[in-house]
């Protein structure tokens, strides 16, 4: 049986998702909505897809088994609510929403649609986050003590309006260290305390650096930065009592290609180059653990605790002091 | 050349001192006066080590004598000895380059400062770092406005536990928080012309069994509104090929940039040791360091970096200590 998805949202994270289903066995993209027509015609051309400008095409598509959200943020809310409703599962690109209540909107209505939820956490999928993840769970360096998380890219923020606005993205803390933060909580569970800083500049600029505890170890410190002008990086150290892992996305590109530059050339993106990229694996997992029914990797509870702890570094950023945290969910 | 700054270095006890006294004796600017040590035995490989390749002079261990034949002396001894060396010299009208930290409470850092210029010696803090090509590049960066307004920094200075006393609180002070945070917080204090107001940190003590910390994370705000971080951790295992490091990211309006002090080393993959390790090939910064502090002492200027920016840097690493223990925002001025 093929699974038929429609994906909200023709931007970075909806070509991604809609390019990562092709080639998916027994997926087919079958429609993608976007705020206008013609923004949504290029992918779905490529996509061997619909087009259209209206979500509600979507929902009222009874042929259409998932909904891909990758709307901006702030849309999350209505447009995984709403699908949810017509009966499709939903798989949501992360933050899972902008807010809590908009978070229990969107799990309450996939509950009670007995639809599955999935949420867009993709370093689960990154083979070198996958594989430090191996090595501490098989004890590799004994009890960790110190993680440190950098993840940066240009100033997003010049591109897309959106991504500045607090309100509607929740800015570099919950669209881009979302991602470590997640990765700590996945690595080390849920940490007690939150410290953090953040500053907005002018020029789509914006950086944040935290720090968890948790009460007997590790310390985690993060850095997220849209002001790292030469691309996308990632980084990460962790040190345990035996030992210690690295990982520098820089100095572990086994491709780098160099041209004269072009005019509104967009980021560089993540230097993992393998056969499967992570964007599909992470789709592929989704799918079957739809097609087993079982709970998928990064589900609804994975997803709000998540998010909860990126509105805690938030807050604490924000009060400029410490806060203390417990899971929600 | 004119006179020669004659400067005597007071203990062995610290890893740094090989390298200290080798470059007095080398600089064009100073003669090596004498080593003391209260510990002879401590001293005695040191001077085997330093014969092998110049004559140390005498070895005294009889501090008055030391103070006798100095113009100045280079304290290289444990922390909490860094007072009472300092004002054993000051009372002698001998100069004093402390190594870092300063002292291991603001008391003895106080007094430090208060003999000195009671006594009208100069009394400056051993911080090389500030001495880098790369750093000084930054900080002409951030000067010009090239990087318009700087808003935030990640900075690491992480290592090995150094051994010996560096792990016994009571001639330490403290651990990685320390030994290492003082580096970074003098950077940053000098290259943004700033000061750092307050601090939250996390430290603990994980990876090398000691009694005193071996890890610690320090957020600061500093008063003109930029934050930073610190990673002050001897995180770096044995087999780490080099000591460790220090590293500077600095966000501005205009720029990001990227400092790797110690980035400059060959890769020597050595079977007969079964190791591999960096082999550092840029500037000697103890030399540039040692040597710009001859320089202000022979021409009666300022020494550059002084006891109270040693002070200042203590008042972050023990903000963090405090921060740490009571899960709280520390101002320095409520230290």
């Amino acid at each position: 049986m093929t699974m038929r998805v429609g994906v909200i949202g023709s931007g970075f994270a909806g070509s991604t998702h809609a390019r990562a289903c092709v080639g998916i066995d027994g997926v087919q993209v079958v429609a993608i909505a976007a705020a206008t027509h013609e923004e949504a015609a290029p992918l779905a051309r490529e996509c061997g897809a619909r087009a259209t400008a209206s979500a509600e095409d979507l929902y009222n598509d009874p042929t259409i088994d998932l909904i891909v959200v990758a709307s901006p943020t702030y849309l999350h809310v209505t447009h995984a609510t709403a699908a949810a409703q017509a009966g499709k599962h939903v798989f949501c690109e992360k933050p899972l929403a902008r807010t809590l209540k908009e978070a229990d909107a969107i799990v309450g209505a996939c509950e009670r649609a007995k639809v599955t939820l999935g949420v867009g956490h993709v370093v689960r999928f990154f083979p070198e986050y996958r594989q430090a993840k191996a090595l501490l769970d098989a004890g590799a360096l004994g009890r960790p003590g110190l993680a440190t998380f950098t993840r940066g890219t240009f100033p997003v923020g010049k591109t897309r309006g959106w991504y500045m606005e607090e309100q509607r993205s929740g800015r570099v803390i919950l669209d881009l260290m979302l991602h470590d933060l997640d990765t700590a909580r996945w690595w080390f569970g849920e940490p007690d305390l939150v410290h953090a800083r953040t500053v907005g500049g002018t020029g789509g600029l914006d950086y944040a650096l935290a720090t968890l505890r948790y009460r007997d170890r590790p310390i985690v410190h993060l850095e997220a930065s849209w002001a790292e002008h030469a691309g996308f990086r990632t980084s990460f150290e962790v040190r345990g009592e035996r030992g210690m892992l690295s990982h520098d996305s820089r100095a572990s590109a086994p491709l780098q290609i160099q041209a004269p530059p072009v005019e509104g050339l967009p980021a560089v993106m993540p230097a993992t180059t393998t056969h499967e990229t992570p964007y599909r694996a992470q789709l592929r997992s989704f799918f079957d653990s739809l097609a087993a029914g079982r709970e998928p990797v990064v589900g609804a509870r994975e997803g709000y605790n998540s998010l909860a702890l990126g509105l805690a570094v938030a807050r604490a950023a924000r009060e400029r002091d410490v806060v203390e945290w417990k899971a929600p969910a | 050349m004119t006179r020669r700054l004659r400067v005597g270095l007071v203990s062995c006890a610290h890893v740094h001192a090989p390298g200290l006294a080798r470059t007095i004796a080398s600089l064009p600017q100073t003669e090596l006066a004498g080593i003391y040590d209260e510990e002879p035995a401590r001293c005695g490989p040191m001077l085997a080590e330093l014969r092998a390749t110049f004559d140390p002079g005498i070895a005294l261990h009889d501090l008055p004598a030391l103070l006798e034949r100095s113009d100045a002396v280079v304290i290289a001894s444990t922390n909490a000895d860094h007072r009472r060396y300092t004002e054993a010299a000051a009372a002698a009208g001998v100069h004093v380059l402390s190594e870092k930290p300063l002292a291991t409470t603001l008391a003895d850092g106080r007094a430090m400062i208060e003999a000195c210029r009671s006594a009208g010696v100069q009394l400056g803090t051993a911080f090389p770092v500030r001495s880098s090509a790369a750093v000084l590049s930054l900080k002409d960066a951030i000067d010009s406005g090239r990087m318009g307004r700087i808003l935030a920094a990640r900075c690491t200075n992480p290592g090995r536990y150094p051994g010996g006393w560096f792990g016994d609180p009571a001639k330490a002070g403290g651990g990685a928080v320390m030994d290492h945070t003082v580096h970074v917080a003098d950077l940053l204090r000098w290259l943004l012309g700033d000061e750092v107001e307050r601090v939250e940190a996390e430290v603990g003590s994980f990876h090398w069994g000691l009694p005193v910390d071996d890890t610690g994370i320090l957020l600061l705000d500093l008063a003109g509104g930029a934050f930073a971080s610190i990673d002050c951790s001897w995180s770096r295992p044995r087999t780490y090929p080099t000591w460790g490091g220090l590293t500077l990211h600095v966000v501005g309006e205009q720029a990001t940039i990227d400092v790797d002090v110690f980035r400059q080393a060959l890769t020597h993959h050595d079977d007969a040791a079964s190791e591999t390790r960096l082999v550092g090939w840029g500037d000697d910064l103890n030399r540039l360091m040692i040597g710009g502090f001859a320089d202000a002492i022979l021409e009666g200027r300022p020494v550059p970096i002084s006891g109270e920016d040693g002070l200042r840097a203590l008042e972050v690493a023990l903000a963090a200590y405090r921060s740490s223990a009571e899960r709280r925002p520390v101002a320095i001025a409520d230290l």
